[in-house]
């Protein structure tokens, strides 16, 4: 014990030290910082020594850090050095991955959505899956990034994920072929006289996608164009930049969405300038919870400026930004929540999502019975809170008994556009 | 995502947190006694943590609690150490110590959680969970309407175990059933299995299924009522530690000296001197020197793994059946603060055999590998569960090669045993079983050791 007063009064000093800086820095007025510095300084020393094995100092303190974070909600996270200076060359680099979009939740992985035309969807894996394993090896206890990093590989090599699906009453194996992602590629038919454009994700090339296929699809169907179908399902974002440029294509002006943070510089307010190219034509902006973040974003300008009509399924709700802000150097690097987006109408997408204007299901939804959940961002244990109660969902429209649909919820799409549905409107 | 390429802000909160690990490393030395190397180390480390720290409280999107952070941080750093290391905030502690202290009821589960679904393993005889029809094999999807998808062990448990009395509903997947039902229990005082045994013919069969106070005496009774049951043709004993995954060191130490005659049991091996420890058995062997067999398998771990280790080693007996588990370390709860701030469940130690084996990851090997004749193709088991497939398991020994198994002997395939291992041993203690007799695979058998 003697040991441990010493080494006790050695860290009490040290941070009594650094809690005089405090208020100035941070404008700190209450001594809980000190004593939960102190604490972890104590645990820490504990470790060290009495740990079974001598562990690196290093691995321990990432680790923490790592847990102090993520403990916050489950988008933020720690880059120690290494992984910092990896960052860049990953963002830039090709590497052969299965094409899902994941997060961490009760320890597993869960899938948000499977990307279009990637193993994982060819394979069939849903939005809501576990992943309890890969290769054999459990997932529970590792980290998110461990994970992404052992499902992704050299391409054309496999792996095999443990799936848990909700329904299933069994884990099964499904093996997959690595492949180059393509984060992906605008698409676009015509669809009658109306354009149908599916946009998978938002990466540099979507706006140029997007305006593309709003050309073509006017020249191919000429002037009796009735409208768009913009497809955001299972869409998981990406960046921001190609959002706001999507939104302002079909917005006069006005905004589209802004940021509030803690701090003034993590406010800011994007705004669409006048030009709509699809000319006013209806349009209507297909969702579901497979739909996340950037796709959000879109979806919120377009319902809240009257400009779409928003069909489908309530969003996954990831209405929060993360920033990366490097420690200081050699440190690595924090990936915070810093704030939370709102749409123009002020209505935080965050846990909440963003509501349709008509509900209907696909019928596929990962659903059984109303005791399981639907996965969201409601959903995720340690979710930073919406801050309103949720808009009251309207009544869920379902393809009528006995008929069968290719896709439900573009064949009512499709005739919403045309005037058709109006059984449509009693049900909203 | 914005990077952000201005330090300027941060550089204020570091200083801060740069004296303050300056002030504490002036008295690390004496503390320590530690080389500088570790000591530059230790506050280089601690000098990050409180940059994240100072970054994290200044800029999380809404004011962030410095109890939660530190807690994350805490978890963080123990639950990456091994599967076994952990950090008990102070609410779960508190609940540990009213849980030893005080009767805590539960429903008689035993249950696994490591492929992310909640299995029943076994319902305990005698128990709200056998009593309300629940069965091996069914999934709990739910406690109280929680979904217990992907959840550890110690939550699920945590959520079965509440005061004598008090009510707890399950939601169950059972296979062929289509939709999953509720079943509501009444949680009661589980009496923890006792100690079983039987004749089979002029051997003598104990079954242990957990180690804990009253195990020891348990067997001592068994091994005198065999005695008298069987008499002076009493061919030797059978211990059946199959499915047994541990309990109270005591009661481990207590049977293996029940067999033997002195010497080491077991030993602890740490980097403190306080971590190190050595067990021996007391003079006096109630089986009177006749030959045992230890029978165990993958779900054998920790005290009993101890047994079966110690047992071996003074060739006191023959151990068969397959590979254990391979939990052999030695957890320590260093409480914070008094346990105000909750406590450390920290790996101390590895248990080493007398032979200076240790058990950790690599397990008990058997003397002769016997398969159950089970079928385990059994879809619902994905992994086999072993410490050694746990992610971040602590590794057997700084420096020694794994031991191999060898092929375990199958049941001739015509042929139906209740239980072929059982079948296995008692020919072997009757001699009737040269192991060649039962199966034509022995010669790989006894490469096994």
């Amino acid at each position: 014990m003697r040991r441990y007063a010493l080494v006790g009064v050695g860290a009490a000093a040290g941070f009594a030290a650094a809690f005089l800086l405090f208020p100035v820095a941070h404008g700190a007025t209450d001594l809980s910082s000190y004593h939960q510095l102190d604490l972890f300084s104590d645990a820490f020393t504990k470790v060290r020594e009495d740990y079974v094995r001598p562990v690196s100092d290093k691995e321990l303190v990432s680790n923490a850090i790592e847990g102090m974070v993520s403990a916050l909600d489950p988008h933020s996270s720690y880059m120690d050095p290494k992984d910092f200076a990896d960052m860049k060359i990953q963002t830039t680099g090709q590497f052969g991955g299965v094409g899902i979009e994941v997060t961490m939740e009760n320890g597993l992985i869960k899938v948000i959505s499977p990307i279009d035309d990637t193993p994982a969807a060819r394979a069939g894996l849903k939005s809501g899956d576990f992943i309890a394993g890969i290769d054999g090896v459990p997932v529970q206890n590792i980290t998110l990034d461990d994970a992404i990093s052992r499902m992704r590989g050299t391409p054309g090599s496999k792996v095999t994920l443990t799936i848990l699906r909700q329904g299933a009453k069994k884990p099964f194996d499904v093996t997959l072929m690595r492949a180059i992602v393509q984060v992906d590629a605008v698409k676009y038919h015509r669809e009658g006289d109306v354009g149908y454009i599916r946009l998978p994700t938002f990466n540099e090339k979507t706006d140029e996608g997007l305006e593309r296929a709003v050309r073509d699809l006017k020249r191919q169907i000429g002037p009796g164009l009735k409208g768009y179908v913009l497809d955001l399902r299972n869409n998981p974002g990406g960046l921001l930049d190609e959002a706001v440029s999507v939104s302002d294509d079909m917005l006069n002006g006005g905004e589209i969405v802004s940021t509030k943070g803690r701090n003034p510089s993590d406010n800011s307010r994007f705004d669409a300038h006048s030009g709509d190219i699809t000319d006013g034509k209806p349009i209507v902006v297909l969702i579901n919870a497979g739909t996340a973040s950037a796709s959000e974003i879109v979806a919120g300008a377009l319902k809240d400026d009257h400009r779409a009509t928003v069909i489908g399924m309530t969003s996954f709700g990831k209405g929060s930004v993360q920033t990366i802000i490097p420690l200081s150097p050699g440190n690595g690097a924090l990936r915070l929540t810093t704030a939370r987006y709102y749409t123009p109408s002020g209505h935080s997408i965050q846990a909440l999502g963003i509501t349709p204007d008509i509900a209907v299901a696909q019928g596929d939804e990962n659903l059984t019975g109303s005791r399981l959940e639907q996965e969201s961002e409601a959903n995720l244990p340690g979710h930073l809170p919406g801050e309103k109660q949720p808009a009251k969902a309207p009544k869920v429209i379902h393809a009528p008994a006995g008929k069968k649909y290719d896709d439900f919820q573009l064949t009512y799409a499709l005739d919403y556009l045309h005037g058709k549905s109006l059984k449509s409107a009693d049900a909203n | 995502m914005q990077i952000e390429m201005a330090l300027k802000r941060v550089g204020l909160t570091v200083l801060g947190a740069g004296l303050g690990f300056c002030a504490a490393l002036a008295v690390l030395p004496y503390a320590y006694g530690a080389s500088d190397g570790d000591l530059t180390s230790a506050y280089h480390e601690l000098d990050r943590f409180g940059d994240a720290f100072a970054v994290a409280r200044a800029r999380y999107v809404e004011p962030p609690s410095d109890k939660t952070m530190v807690e994350g941080a805490l978890a963080g750093m123990m639950d990456n150490l091994d599967p076994h290391s952990s950090y008990f905030d102070p609410r779960t502690f508190a609940d540990m110590t009213v849980r030893t202290e005080g009767e805590y009821g539960g429903v008689g589960l035993v249950i696994s959680a490591e492929t992310g679904a909640v299995k029943v393993v076994a319902p305990m005889d005698d128990t709200p969970g056998s009593r309300a029809g629940i069965k091996a094999g069914d999934t709990i999807t739910a406690i109280d309407g929680e979904p217990m998808l992907g959840k550890n062990l110690d939550q699920v448990q945590k959520k079965l175990r509440g005061p004598s009395g008090s009510h707890v509903t399950l939601t169950i997947l059972r296979e062929g059933v289509k939709d999953p039902f509720d079943v509501k229990l009444v949680r009661a005082a589980i009496q923890v299995e006792g100690v079983k045994f039987k004749r089979e013919g002029d051997v003598g069969y104990i079954r242990v299924p957990a180690f804990n106070e009253q195990t020891n005496d348990g067997v001592v009774k068994a091994i005198r009522d065999l005695k008298a049951q069987i008499g002076p043709g009493i061919k030797g004993y059978v211990l059946d530690l199959r499915d047994d995954g541990g309990g109270v060191l005591d009661g481990a130490i207590g049977v293996a000296g029940d067999f033997l005659d002195g010497g080491e049991i077991v030993s602890t091996r740490g980097r403190k001197p306080s971590d190190t420890e050595r067990y021996d058995a007391k003079a006096g062997d109630l089986a009177n020197g006749l030959p045992v067999v230890v029978l165990i398998n993958s779900g054998t771990a920790s005290a009993s793994e101890i047994v079966a280790g110690a047992l071996q080693d003074h060739k006191r007996a023959t151990i068969i059946g397959t590979t254990s588990f391979g939990k052999g370390s030695v957890q320590t709860i260093i409480p914070l603060d008094n346990g105000d701030e909750g406590a450390l469940h920290m790996t101390t130690a590895r248990y080493f055999t007398p032979s200076g084996r240790s058990i950790q990851a690599t397990g008990i090997v058997p003397d002769i590998a016997v398969a159950s004749g089970k079928d385990e193709s059994d879809e619902s088991v994905l992994f086999q569960e072993t410490e050694a497939i746990l992610p971040g398991h602590l590794p057997p020994d700084d420096n020694k090669p794994p031991v191999v198994s060898a092929t375990p002997i199958q049941p001739d395939p015509g042929k139906k045993y209740d239980d072929f291992q059982l079948s296995y041993a008692v020919a072997f203690l009757d001699g009737k079983g040269k192991p060649s007799a039962i199966a034509a695979r022995t010669g790989t058998a006894e490469d096994g050791n």
